[in-house]
């Protein structure tokens, strides 16, 4: 019997006292128990952030020792620093010099925002000429994208790399960023979302003067913010947790990407533990900045598009 | 849809006719990046390369040795047992803490659906990077947390004894998926009837029964949204085992998934040609699988 | 006019061009150093030793060049996929043995290093060097790397040991006659059931003393041709040989393993032997000062009267890629370091590994008495030992071919523990040839070198 089985014990106890003591209203011990699950379920998912937030500041020596935080009776400058960080940032040796670990969250930042905005101005302009332009071929063009959707992207996989190869974009950002430079999930979703705009609000700006272009930016767009804000999201996730692009196509360490790297670290920086789950604290620090920010579009726009399933 | 008079827009171009040009950056980009490299893919199947420049006619031998590779088959059993896992374990826990988190006016409702979906935000290398050092044998936290509570498994490696590894595999995937899919159910419990329900409960039906005649009927279109998107998803794993098992495939390749196979072709031995064999074939079981499930959902509404 | 899409990507915009300024800015900034050449390695102590002599070329030619050390397994892996994609790859670089097979693993033009086979031959560098050391660098008969080293295998003992036991190490010339006193000295000193002493330090696993041994028999997993050989009546002999040694009661090795555990056992004389390639020595006198004066080295025993006696493990060859703007620079530079005479006395007297330079056998350093090794003259029994190191072909299935003799080994293991000896060389030849003949399924496939031998007949 230890201290964890104290505590399951104890909350065993409070169930089964409250259905005792309310024997006509059970669904107080119902909704006592609801929550005990929950509370449960949250913090086995909190659980490895935990780990992870206090492995990076521990010291080498007493990682594996003790499972969270040292007991504050051995904090110290020796138990709790920045050492992990401080070989994280001490850079590496590569045949083309230094590199150090700024540079690969420069990378990442940079090729992530910058295939986010790119994502949002092409599916946004794409689902806007399906949602309101009627023209030969549109519906073929639908279902051309929705049958697209059905391949796994992995049989393109080695193709592209034949096809990457032979213009000369093997080692660029290019490669990363062009081939999927219009996701069909995202036009649909645009689509779905500018479909609801009303067309009057159309034909009073082209009355107004306003040419096509004009209406999707001054109109159409400014109201559907709030799918954009939800599509941004996870356009930003899906770029920055990307791994086999960047695998695959970069080969200077200098131009790789956070994921990459990470996992190359693993294998150099064998038993150094503290090492690289400091560089991953690192790097999932921005999505989760992105996400608080998001979090409203995200949900309303993830559950409207879900129910249309 | 609006039929005005043909009025000219910009530079005397028909109004209807902008939709091309908003339209042309998806067709080169689809036309360049898919469509061309889809017909490359065919070509490949049947030709074996060294790396991207040089290559050789084979005819079919690529898809002859793949389907009587052993590990080709040790790769496919392992991602059948992941995919079964996670539609039959993953999701009835994700269905039941949507159940769980399923009130209308509950405030606390937004705070939990966050730290439940929180794992989701964490890209599957990072998620590989952090179990990796989670399952460390004796030390990891996963191992002291199971020795405390039940009293066993102090010295389980986890990554190293090739039965553990997928047990491993699908025990990570829970905490990362698990959240993601209860967001769906969320959304879809909102379909829910109210007024059914009420009927229900006067009508005395138990909680089963509810569960069973009004629930399920409801929530049908994304339920079978979900279990097929969860097993294309997961006949596609490649990212959590590559960190999980640093970079290799697990102990007599317990961790070998058919993606895995298809990155060892092409990218580690240079030739691109199986693995566009290797390929097709994961799109024909994975066309068959879904096409399968669709038809069993079809049925089943049917009945019900 | 507010941005259209919202604040989060207009937020995410900035973002993107205030890093794409400041990428752009680094890159610039960090134009590289012009160096001539640029020379990626692997080992350390190789590192530590061209250190000294680099300066001496620069001068002499007037170029700048640049070393890099890097991990030997992102080396050859970054290599390999930089050579397919046309990525930047170092100028020179060393390369471990075993790995000029992936690098040769399509057509020969594709090979991304420069194929030095004609000036070896033509400056009569191939003739002063250990021709069987060429295998390693070698695919379809042409050399790509030049070899650093030989690394001679002996066996090490301890002699004090050996002496007070009454062995004549003299007389140990066949691997029977070993086996013979071997089973005489593995014996259970303190009667607690547990032997503790044995002849010879095998690993349990087969590993790289299988290899080893194949070799020295003249067998090995491939032949000249790229064919498998790891079925062969050699291969199934020297199994269920290595069978007997490592397990059941005629066993006459311990595993010792590597580092301190080898260190220990050799301290205890839980071990006599163990295999010693010229490399090995080094290091074992860093490990063990303590057993200084008590060492001694000697040729391994043969297969039969009069046969090989030593084999060959290991390796590092130097070769150019083809993207190096200046192959004529980077070949002097190759020269400078494997072929310089003098360097390579001082070499020696460093890290006991004797260079395949035949000429440089004569130099003083290679006569010295090393105290260590009871002041045996090691060079001179490892120069002569050099001359008989065999062949180890390599093809892009090494790798494969030596997992799979692996797995055959253990099951054979298995089958041992459960059956003894009762139909033990049948059910080896049944493993080894069901494991060669997966290698030969995977490597016959390989489209490019069967077009490449179609071509040749």
């Amino acid at each position: 019997m230890n201290t964890l089985h104290a505590c399951l014990l104890a909350l065993i106890c409070v169930f089964a006292g409250s259905l005792l003591m309310f024997p006509r209203r059970p669904q107080i011990a119902w909704t006592y128990l609801r929550y005990v699950v929950l509370v449960l379920a949250a913090g086995v998912v909190l659980t490895p952030f935990a780990w992870l937030l206090c492995a990076a500041f521990k010291d080498r020596d007493i990682l594996m020792e003790y499972v969270f935080l040292p007991p504050v009776s051995r904090w110290s400058s020796e138990t709790l620093n920045l050492n992990s960080f401080r070989q994280l940032f001490a850079g590496e040796k590569t045949p083309q010099g230094t590199v150090y670990f700024w540079r690969y969250i420069l990378n990442s930042l940079f090729l992530t925002t910058t295939a986010t905005v790119l994502h949002i101005v092409t599916c946004s302009l794409t689902g806007y000429a399906l949602a309101k332009y009627s023209f030969r071929g549109r519906r073929a063009i639908m279902l051309f994208m929705l049958g697209s959707m059905m391949i796994p992207s992995m049989i393109l996989l080695a193709p592209v790399y034949q096809l990457m190869y032979h213009v000369g974009w093997i080692d660029t950002y290019l490669a990363l960023l062009i081939p999927g430079a219009v996701p069909v999930f995202g036009v649909f979703l645009f689509r779905q979302a500018i479909v609801n705009v009303p067309n009057d609000l159309l034909e009073a700006a082209r009355i107004d003067g306003c040419s096509e272009f004009g209406i999707y930016w001054n109109v159409v767009m400014p109201l559907v913010r709030p799918m954009t804000g939800a599509f941004c999201l996870v356009s930003f996730l899906g770029a920055w947790n990307s791994f086999l692009g960047p695998q695959i196509y970069i080969h200077t360490q200098a131009k790789l990407t956070l994921p990459v790297v990470l996992s190359q670290y693993i294998g150099i920086y064998n038993q150094q533990y503290g090492v690289f789950l400091a560089g991953t604290l690192l790097a999932i620090l921005p999505p989760a900045i992105i996400f608080f920010g998001l979090q409203r579009e995200f949900v309303s726009g993830l559950t409207s598009g879900a129910v249309k399933g | 849809m609006d039929r005005t008079t043909k009025a000219r827009g910009w530079g005397g171009i028909r109004r209807q006719h902008w939709a091309y040009v908003f339209l042309l950056p998806y067709v080169v980009v689809t036309c360049t990046f898919f469509v061309y490299p889809f017909i490359q893919a065919i070509i490949l199947a049947f030709h074996q390369t060294n790396g991207p420049s040089s290559r050789v006619f084979v005819g079919a031998s690529n898809f002859a040795f793949v389907l009587t590779d052993d590990e080709f088959w040790i790769a496919v059993r392992n991602t059948t047992i992941y995919a079964v896992f996670s539609v039959f374990l993953q999701l009835p826990l994700s269905l039941g803490l949507a159940l769980l988190l399923n009130t209308r006016k509950d405030k606390m409702k937004s705070f939990f659906r966050l730290i439940l979906f929180s794992p989701r935000l964490v890209g599957q290398i990072f998620v590989g990077v952090i179990f990796t050092v989670i399952f460390v044998p004796r030390y990891g936290l996963f191992n002291r947390f199971l020795q405390t509570l039940i009293g066993w498994g102090l010295e389980e490696r986890w990554l190293e004894d090739p039965a553990l590894v997928m047990p491993a595999l699908i025990i990570t995937s829970l905490w990362m998926f698990v959240g993601f899919n209860m967001i769906y159910f969320l959304a879809a419990l909102q379909n829910v009837d109210p007024n059914l329900v009420e009927a229900a409960q006067i009508d005395g039906a138990g909680p089963w029964n509810m569960f069973r005649h009004v629930i399920v009927p409801a929530i049908k279109p994304v339920a079978t949204f979900v279990i097929v998107m969860s097993t294309i998803g997961s006949f596609q794993l490649f990212e959590l085992p590559y960190s999980l098992l640093r970079g290799g495939f697990g102990p007599k390749n317990s961790g070998l998934t058919i993606v895995g196979y298809l990155y060892n072709s092409a990218f580690n031995s240079g030739d691109l040609g199986t693995g566009s064999a290797v390929g097709w074939i994961l799109v024909l079981i994975i066309f068959v699988i879904s096409l399968a499930q669709i038809r069993v959902s079809g049925t089943l509404r049917s009945e019900a | 006019m507010l941005f259209p899409y919202g604040k989060a990507p207009l937020a995410l915009l900035a973002v993107a061009l205030l890093t794409g300024a400041t990428l752009a800015l680094a890159t610039f900034c960090s134009r590289q150093d012009d160096y001539d050449l640029v020379f990626a390695l692997f080992a350390k102590n190789h590192h530590e030793v061209y250190q000294e002599v680099i300066p001496e070329f620069e001068a002499a030619h007037g170029v700048r060049v640049q070393m890099q050390l890097v991990p030997a397994r992102g080396l050859q892996s970054r290599l390999q996929s930089a050579f397919l994609a046309g990525a930047p790859v170092p100028d020179v670089v060393e390369i471990l043995n075993g790995s000029m097979g992936y690098f040769a693993r399509g057509p020969l033009k594709d090979v991304g290093f420069v194929d030095l086979t004609e000036r070896l031959e033509k400056e009569g560098i191939r003739e002063r060097m250990v021709e069987s050391r060429f295998s390693i660098w070698s695919s379809r008969g042409h050399v790509f790397a030049m070899p650093h080293d030989v690394h001679p295998v002996t066996l090490a003992y301890r002699r004090d040991l050996v002496e007070e036991l009454g062995i004549d190490v003299e007389a140990l010339t066949t691997w029977d006659e070993f086996v013979r006193v071997g089973r005489r000295v593995t014996c259970d000193l303190d009667r607690d059931g547990v032997a503790d002493r044995y002849m010879i330090d095998l690993p349990s696993d087969g590993a790289s003393a299988l290899d080893l041994l194949l070799l020295q028999r003249g067998g090995g997993l491939f032949d000249e041709d790229g064919q498998v050989t790891m079925d062969s009546q050699v291969a199934v002999e020297t199994l269920v040989w290595y069978i007997h040694q490592t397990r059941g009661e005629g066993r006459i090795a311990f595993s010792a393993g590597w580092g301190q555990s080898l260190s220990k056992a050799m301290l205890d004389g839980l071990a006599l032997f163990y295999f010693c390639p010229d490399w090995r020595t080094k290091t074992f006198q860093q490990d063990v000062p303590g057993l200084a004066g008590k060492m001694a080295v000697m040729p391994l025993p043969a297969w039969e009267e009069g046969g090989r006696r030593t084999s060959t493990w290991g390796g590092t060859g130097f070769a150019i890629t083809k993207a190096c703007p200046r192959q004529e620079l980077a070949w002097e530079f190759a020269k400078f370091l494997y072929l310089e005479k003098k360097e390579l006395g001082k070499r020696f007297a460093g890290s006991n590994i004797i260079p395949p330079v035949k000429d440089a056998w004569d130099l003083p350093e290679f006569h010295t008495p090393n105290a260590y090794w009871s002041n045996q003259k090691i060079g001179v029994l490892l120069s002569d030992l050099a001359r008989e190191t065999p062949p180890a072909y390599v093809t892009a299935y090494t790798e494969l071919a030596r997992t799979k003799i692996g797995e055959a080994f253990m099951n054979a293991a298995i089958y041992y523990d459960d059956h003894g000896d009762d139909g033990l060389r049948d059910y080896v030849e049944n493993e080894l040839k069901r494991t060669a003949d997966y290698v030969r399924r995977v490597a016959g496939r390989n489209a490019f070198l069967s077009q490449a031998r179609r071509e040749s007949r």
